[in-house]
Order: C-alpha cells, then structure tokens, then sequence
C-alpha cells in the first residue's frame, strides 16, 4: 500500500460500527490521528483507542529514517530547561529518613534555602522558576492540559528572551501566554476567565500583556473562531449534540453575510447554540447560555435578534 | 489616484499641541487678572485651565512656562489660539514671550469609507495589525509610513491617532483606502 492512503488523518468509514448511537447518522469517520471514530454529525465519539491497521511505512534512505523516526530526546519544552525545573529545597524540616530536624537544624535549612534560590544563577532564570510555578498553578485551576501548559512557556520564554517580562508582574504575562497558548491551539476560553483566577492581575492587566505578546514576541494567533465556542457551550448547557451541527451552520451563514465581524465570538457562539437549542426543542434560557458563555444577558438577546432577522430564521416564539 | 477621491471622508476632530515659551509664569498672578476666563485650582490640579470658545479650544498653563493646547479642529486654529490668550493676557498687564515654540503632539481625525470592510480577512492580509474582537470590536492597525495608529470598524467608520501633521491623516486614510481596496475586503453598500 501506498504511503499517501495511511498518511490521510480523516477517512470516511463504513465498517463496524455503522450508526451513530446517539443521533442515528451514518456518516462516521475514523481519525488517524487520535485513533477514534466519531460521529461526522453530532460530534460524539462512537469508539476510542483503535489501532491502525495498515501496513507501517519504511525508510529507504538515511533521510527518510530521520524523518520517519518516531523517538528522540524529550519534546516536552519544560523538561529541556533544566532551571526551570531545577531542585529546591522544601519546607518539610525533614532530612532524608523522615526524621524532624533539630532547632538549629532546622535555622541551618531555612539559611540554605534562602542561599540557593539566591544562587540559582541569572535573574531570568529566577524569574522562569517563578513563572512556571505560577503557570502550573493558573493551568491546574483552569484545567488545561500539558501541552497547552508546554506551549505556554514556549512562549513565555520568547517574552523573557526579548526582555519583555520586565516591568510587567510574571502573573498577568504567565496569564497572557496561557491565554495565547489556548488561542494558539484552538481552546475555546476567554480572558474573563483567566482573570477569575489569576488574584493579583485583571482583565484588563492580562488584555495588556497579551497584546504586547502579540506585538512585540510576534507569536501569531488566529481569530478566535465562534464555532469552537460552540462545543464547550453544547457540553456545559447539557443539551443535545445535534444542536452543533445546526448552531456551526447558523454561525457559518452569518460570517459569510458578514455578521461576525467585530463580534464577540463568545456572544455569537452563545445566542447560535440558543437559537439552535430552541429550534430543537431544547428549553434553555438566555440567561442559561449567557452564563454558560461568560458573556451578558444583554449580548445575547443582541445577536440573537441580529440572526434572526438577518438570516431570516423562523419558528421561534416571539419574545 | 485621484479616482478614490470623494469614496471617503475624513474629518479632524481634535488637535493637541505643546507650547513652550522659555520663561516661567506666575500662576497665581494670572488667575487673579484673568478671573473671569480661568479655572485654577492648585490643590487640586497644579496647571492653570484657559478656555476659549473662539476657536473652542482649553489650554493648560504651567507654571515652567509651558502650555497645553487642546481641542482644536485645525492646526490652524492651535496658532489662533495661542495668540488669543497671549493677547487677552496683555490687556490684563501680563507679558508673555510673544514668540513661543509650538509643537504638535497629536491629530485625532474621524474617517468613513462608506463601504463595508471584512476585518477578519484583512487581518489576515495585513502586517501590523491586530484584531482580537473578544477585547475591542475594531481592527487596529499601524501604519508605518505615516506613523499613525488607525481603528477599523467594520461599518467602515475609521479613527486615525498619532498624526503630527494634518497631511499625515490625508495621507494616511487614502493608504488604508487603497490597501483595503486593494485587497478586495470592502464592500460597497448597497
């Protein structure tokens, strides 16, 4: 077999499992990448952990094996700084057998431990100490997983690389790379949120950073796109997973009209899952999507009455 | 290209200049011969607020003999009003350097394309720009030559900052016309 067919990440299968369970479609397809088969309509994984069964590719050149290989050193950016991850010494008051240190011992360590984190060499490298520290901790409350955490300092040590860092707290630029690291990879979160959990900095501090970010440390982020807000809301608001791919079709009509633009994606997401939702017999509120969204009351109803009259959609209830 | 002419407006709205005459003023002495005219309220702000209503404009006095003007439509009246307050200060018997220096600091100029704009493909296109509608529903973008910062919205209306001659936002709106133009992200409406 040919290396173009298994290279493909997304094949319409028809095998095995033929019908999605939960909303009945036929169209399933099987990614490659991450080895499920999901339902093409409503979005719902129908298998996980599939193996790939076709033929493995092989390297005839040296090239090719170096391309091909598929092991090497760690990638994970955080284990290849070692200061970033380097030992400290911790507040326990325990030596190595579990026993409880004497008095003065115990003053010995604190003075030690003072010593060493004043030794760990460059000022940057404090700072990265600090600022992943806190970049753990904001990720772990938010929930986001490694590799959003590893694109993060990636990007955090650009910042501090071109001295960007300086003058501004670590917390709100480690908030910052968070935020430009989900946008990055397509993680449909907003600053409000990110400012919840970050006590020392708001919004508008955060706001700042991240369009320094953007300026100065040029890392590139597309337009956060209303559709993958749409997921998140759908999962949150607990209705059925029909209603995506009816509110992805609201919001795609409306950008080819030209109702996005300038829109809160948040807000647009929001009122396209409420619309859909009720179309579909879902019986949420405003208020409902509007928190769910993190956006007001207010910006619903707004593009809700925008949609509705501008792509002329009907069998709503009036309001 | 003459052709893009009179597709689009502009207008300034507001003219900030720095006036420096090289001699300190006595505040106090001012505010008490010209009671009428000026607000001035040391503990509360230490500059000297004069506001004229021909050309309507509010400039700041400070005691190191510099001054802020503010609100002016035109460079033009910038001048005229730093010669009002120069002479309405005389005919109250205070003298004044009677040639200061003048410099601009900032146009702020309203623009409309009359014509729809797709922000999202031009940020896509453009360099230097920003578009982040979750914070500011405007695209942002910043001009190299003339050095000016203009706000996109995308009902074509334009704000242009940063310029420090009034050629500077002529220039500017027609560069961001053509380009937008150019690009095809411009809708006319119909």
């Amino acid at each position: 077999m040919s290396e173009t067919s298994a290279k493909k990440d997304i094949e319409i299968v028809s095998a095995e499992p033929e019908v999605c369970p939960y909303c009945g479609s036929k169209r399933l397809f099987f990614s490659y990448d991450r080895g499920e088969i999901a339902c093409v309509d409503c979005g719902s994984v129908v298998s996980v952990n599939r193996l790939d069964r076709g033929p493995d590719w092989r390297a005839f050149t040296a090239e090719e094996k170096e391309r091909r290989s598929r092991t090497g050193p760690p990638v994970k950016p955080s284990l290849v700084t070692p200061s970033a991850t380097s030992a400290t010494i911790d507040w326990s008051g325990k030596d190595a057998f579990g026993r409880k240190l004497s008095t003065k011992q115990r003053f010995d360590m604190i003075r030690l431990r003072k010593w060493h984190k004043v030794s760990i060499s460059s000022s940057v490298e404090r700072n990265l100490v600090q600022a992943v520290e806190e970049l753990d901790r904001l990720a772990s409350k938010i929930g986001l997983p490694q590799n959003v955490r590893d694109e993060a300092f990636l990007i955090y040590k650009t910042a501090i690389n071109k001295g960007l860092v300086k003058g501004r707290s670590i917390n709100s630029v480690v908030a910052a790379a968070l935020y430009a690291a989900c946008r990055r990879l397509k993680i449909p979160i907003t600053l409000d949120e990110f400012a919840k959990y970050t006590e020392v900095s708001d919004r508008k501090d955060i706001a700042r950073c991240y369009r320094f970010l953007i300026k100065d440390a040029n890392i590139r982020v597309d337009i956060a796109d209303p559709v993958d807000f749409i997921e998140r809301l759908i999962h949150m608001l607990n209705i059925k997973p029909t209603v995506y791919p009816m509110a992805k079709d609201i919001i795609m009509k409306a950008k080819d009209r030209g109702l996005t633009a300038g829109k809160d994606p948040a807000g647009l997401a929001a009122a396209a899952v409420y619309i859909a939702a009720t179309l579909q017999g879902e019986k949420i509120t405003q208020k409902d999507v509007a928190k769910a969204a993190n956006v007001t009351e207010v910006t619903v109803r707004n593009r809700f009455k925008e949609l509705m009259s501008k792509l002329n959609i009907t069998g709503l209830p009036e309001e | 290209m003459v052709a893009f002419r009179g597709k689009y407006k502009y207008e300034i709205q507001n003219v900030v200049a720095s006036i420096s005459f090289g001699h300190s003023i006595n505040l106090q002495q001012v505010a008490t011969a010209m009671e009428d005219m000026v607000e001035y309220r040391p503990e509360q702000f230490p500059g000297l607020v004069f506001r004229l209503n021909k050309p309507k404009t509010a400039t700041l006095i400070f005691s190191s003999g510099k001054m802020v003007c503010t609100g002016a439509r035109s460079e033009k009246e910038v001048y005229k009003a730093v010669e009002t307050i120069i002479n309405k200060l005389k005919a109250r018997g205070i003298h004044l350097a009677p040639n200061p220096r003048i410099q601009i600091q900032n146009i702020v100029a309203s623009a409309q394309l009359n014509a729809e704009v797709n922000l999202e493909k031009a940020a896509a296109l453009f360099e230097n720009t920003m578009y982040e509608p979750e914070q500011f529903p405007g695209l942002i973008f910043r001009l190299q030559n003339p050095r000016v910062v203009m706000l996109i919205f995308s009902s074509g209306n334009m704000v242009c900052t940063g310029a420090k001659k009034e050629e500077d936002v002529k220039n500017a709106v027609e560069t961001v016309y053509k380009m937008l133009k150019q690009q095809e992200v411009l809708f006319e409406r119909a």
